[in-house]
């Protein structure tokens, strides 16, 4: 079985932005993964005239907004840096123990990488002499932000149709629906404290999956 | 997976995917459009399994019950092979200046409504090829058709909701006044082409086929991705947006204050999340719901004749309240009210501010809402009470009070009772005069809070109502000129823990003649004995007068005692021998202190 890869377009978002613009796109993929019996649910942004669609699933509802905690704390961390949250479907597959695997093997099949570039705000500058040209005029300021806002609105529809036409596209990979499993098994990566963990992780995913398109 | 109905063959599930694939696009695209087909009584509790019905549990997509007229649809559309089109038509007003110069109302301008279509759905079984034997194709292929089916009208359903016309459709639903717009639709076989200036406003987005043998399923959306030219937002009065979690949340800020009624308000402190960071403390002055009894306004704005209770927060104004779970049923529970359609932001006033249509809300400053039991709850406990003379239900007293004047007119009568048996009546007598005006005085202030009940015995008995209360009224109750019922049960108990090493029954007795109610009568029924017990005792310093003197008088004590340890013997011989014991005990204790304290006075 493939694993299908999807890249999605890059955001700039501002820190407080993090949360809503990752549930949506979050929810909206796990949406087209949730194939079991549920009642969508439709959630309007607050920051957005977007809709978007859950699932209606508390488990997943609460496992996403972890991990978005996870990753603001980790922005918090980390300002003015590019990031990426992977988002990945797998099975589970049952092996024979043995001495160097685990029992349970994850056999990822897809891959969703959501690019964000986080912003901070321009602090004023600190100092006993204001330069007239670092004090922007408050009028520009909101004007900036709300040409910034629509764009990121903008693009934000954009990611969400590029997430409908990919799961529209590739359909053959998904694996056969189970009874009584509402959705896929997922897993969110978010950059840890250290890229030494955060390649751990993906070195125990390669490990876990044992494809070799892992390995390219 | 779990498939609606069991067929013989896999050529009619396939058939059966295709013909039940028509209706759920018909529901998904009318459901998102027109507010009058949306789905009603939907709950989350019904998605159980076994309230949903069959014909809902296709594709595994809940939509709920589906209205009677796309049931008249899904029965009209029985040839699969016939293409569905839904149609959805804008409706709006134009003047008749924008029309051909030959109408007949020339020159008088009159608005009149002109129907656009903004969007067109297109679901189709396309191609058929020619009836092949693909037998062992078809067999496990079922399963993966209908998988595939159900991705198609995942994404089918998203797409609704990311396409302008949804937008439109909410904005008509939530209008409170009739605005000339309106949002209909047409369902056909087949459809009028669109003119050439209509394709160049108009997008289409096609969706990936499903292969369903020997044909395949299509969906295909063409749709206007500006409908800025009809000018929806001039035109539709929206209602103020009810930012439930801005007041009554803990996460905001709770240091705000409501202005006077008669003060203004910016509305861009209530339309902060259209395009703003989250609100500063000094952006909006308004009190937080629940910190009214903590947070005075300031002084330049008079207190607002109002209050409100904590526990409606969220519920100011009972027609907004309606509105709001209206908006809730129409598209579902748990529904987040979207920011205002208009980006700007409405400058009006949100209308649970403003002083005509506030509502009285009560509140109590500094303290939280009690809950009151009912009379009848009241009257059940009591009666619980008097039939179970040793139930006591509540832990004892706790020793402070809050002391009251027995003339104070408040919810707690039983105060009453117990200090006036303080005031050193008799507290039998006392209790049976009581319970008539208790009663009378509950049924007055009707607080529920207490059920002071006499009991048929002695020992006046008295139970607490489990309320929030409980312990104020514990330490009211502690008050010891409260004269109110109460079980004495635990009150012996805890006297005689104060009396281990004196008479018993004179302890008991003592208590129970001087103060027989509380804890804090038997704590004074214990000092009291303990200084009888002190001034009884022989002296510290003793000469051989003196201490004749006070041998003869413990000698008499002890004859006193041993004439009582007769007495008592006469009741209880091992009481009275555990008697006698605890009183050696205690003497010679004091000699040896004394002895120790004196030291050459030779002490028996």
């Amino acid at each position: 079985m493939n694993c299908e890869v999807c890249q999605l377009k890059e955001l700039e978002v501002e820190s407080f932005e993090i949360r809503e613009v990752l549930r949506c796109i979050l929810h909206t993929i796990v949406f087209h993964r949730a194939l079991g019996l549920i009642r969508p649910k439709d959630i309007d942004l607050e920051l957005f005239e977007i809709t978007y669609v859950q699932c209606g699933e508390i488990e997943v509802e609460k496992k996403i907004d972890e991990k978005i905690e996870q990753f603001i704390n980790w922005i918090e961390k980390h300002p003015n840096k590019k990031s990426q949250i992977c988002l990945s479907f797998y099975e589970v597959k049952s092996k024979q123990p043995s001495w160097f695997t685990n029992k349970i093997e994850r056999l990822y099949w897809e891959q969703w990488y959501i690019n964000l570039n986080v912003l901070q705000p321009a602090k004023p500058p600190v100092g006993k002499s204001h330069h007239s040209k670092l004090v922007m005029d408050p009028g520009e300021a909101s004007e900036e932000r709300s040409s910034r806002r629509t764009l990121l609105e903008q693009s934000l529809q954009e990611v969400l149709f590029q997430i409908i036409k990919f799961v529209n596209e590739k359909k053959d990979h998904v694996p056969p629906i189970n009874d009584g499993v509402i959705y896929c098994p997922f897993e969110i990566t978010i950059p840890s404290s250290s890229d030494s963990a955060f390649g751990m992780d993906m070195f125990k995913r390669i490990l876990h999956s044992g494809h070799p398109s892992m390995l390219g | 997976m779990d498939f609606p109905e069991n067929l013989p063959s896999d050529i009619g599930r396939l058939e059966q995917i295709v013909s039940h694939f028509f209706p759920k696009a018909l529901h998904i695209v009318l459901n998102s459009r027109i507010p009058s087909l949306q789905s009603r009584g939907r709950s989350r509790e019904r998605l159980s399994g076994l309230n949903v019905r069959k014909s809902d549990k296709w594709f595994n997509l809940v939509m709920g019950d589906r209205p009677a007229a796309l049931e008249k649809l899904h029965s009209w559309h029985r040839n699969i092979l016939d293409s569905m089109i839904i149609d959805i038509i804008l409706v709006h007003p134009i003047s008749t200046d924008d029309l051909d110069v030959d109408d007949d109302h020339h020159g008088d301008s009159t608005v009149r409504s002109a129907e656009t279509v903004i969007e067109r759905w297109v679901v189709q079984y396309e191609n058929p090829l020619i009836m092949s034997p693909q037998s062992s194709e078809s067999a496990t292929g079922y399963q993966k058709v209908y998988k595939k089916s159900i991705i198609l009208l995942r994404s089918l359903y998203a797409q609704t909701r990311l396409l302008p016309a949804y937008r439109v459709s909410r904005q008509l639903s939530s209008s409170l006044a009739s605005s000339g717009y309106d949002l209909i639709y047409k369902v056909s076989s087949f459809s009028d082409i669109f003119s050439g200036p209509v394709t160049e406003t108009m997008k289409e987005f096609r969706f990936a086929p499903v292969k369903v043998p020997p044909g395949r399923l299509c969906a295909s959306v063409t749709y206007r991705s500006d409908l800025s030219d009809f000018n929806l937002g001039a035109h539709i009065t929206l209602p103020p947006r009810i930012i439930t979690d801005y007041v009554g949340s803990p996460a905001t800020d709770p240091m705000r204050f409501f202005p006077s009624p008669g003060k203004s308000i910016e509305a861009t402190s209530f339309i902060g999340r259209a395009g703003r960071p989250p609100l500063t403390g000094s952006s909006a002055e308004r009190p937080h719901s629940w910190t009214s009894g903590f947070h005075r306004p300031p002084a330049q704005y008079p207190t607002p004749n109002q209050s409100f209770s904590p526990a409606h927060s969220h519920q100011f104004s009972p027609g907004l309240h309606d509105f709001h779970w209206s908006r809730t049923d129409a598209f579902g529970d748990n529904h987040q009210l979207s920011p205002p359609f208009s980006p700007s932001g409405s400058p009006s006033t949100p209308r649970y501010i403003s002083g005509g249509n506030s509502p009285r809300i009560n509140v109590r400053p500094g303290t939280a809402p009690v809950t009151i039991p009912s009379s009848a709850t009241f009257n059940r406990y009591v009666s619980s009470n008097f039939s179970e003379p040793g139930r006591n239900p509540l832990p004892p007293f706790s020793p402070k009070s809050a002391r009251r004047s027995p003339s104070s007119q408040d919810s707690l009568p039983g105060i009453a009772l117990y200090r006036s048996s303080r005031s050193g009546e008799s507290p039998s007598g006392l209790m049976n005069q009581y319970p008539a005006q208790k009663l009378s005085k509950d049924s007055k202030y009707d607080s529920g809070r207490f059920s002071g009940v006499l009991s048929s015995s002695d020992s006046p008995r008295f139970g607490f109502s489990r309320s929030p209360s409980r312990l104020s009224s514990q330490d009211d109750l502690d008050d010891p000129d409260c004269s109110c019922p109460f079980d004495f049960d635990d009150v012996d108990e805890s006297g005689l823990q104060y009396s281990q090493s004196l008479d018993r029954r004179k302890t008991s007795s003592s208590i129970s003649q001087s103060l027989p109610l509380g804890r804090r009568s038997s704590q004074d029924a214990a000092v009291g004995v303990l200084v009888h017990m002190l001034k009884t005792a022989p002296p510290l310093r003793q000469d051989s007068s003196t201490y004749m003197a006070s041998m003869s008088g413990v000698q008499r004590e002890g004859s006193v005692s041993g004439t009582e340890s007769e007495f008592s013997m006469a009741r209880s011989t091992s009481d009275a021998l555990e008697e006698l014991r605890n009183y050696k005990q205690l003497k010679d204790l004091l000699l040896s202190k004394s002895k120790s304290g004196s030291g050459a006075t030779r002490v028996h």
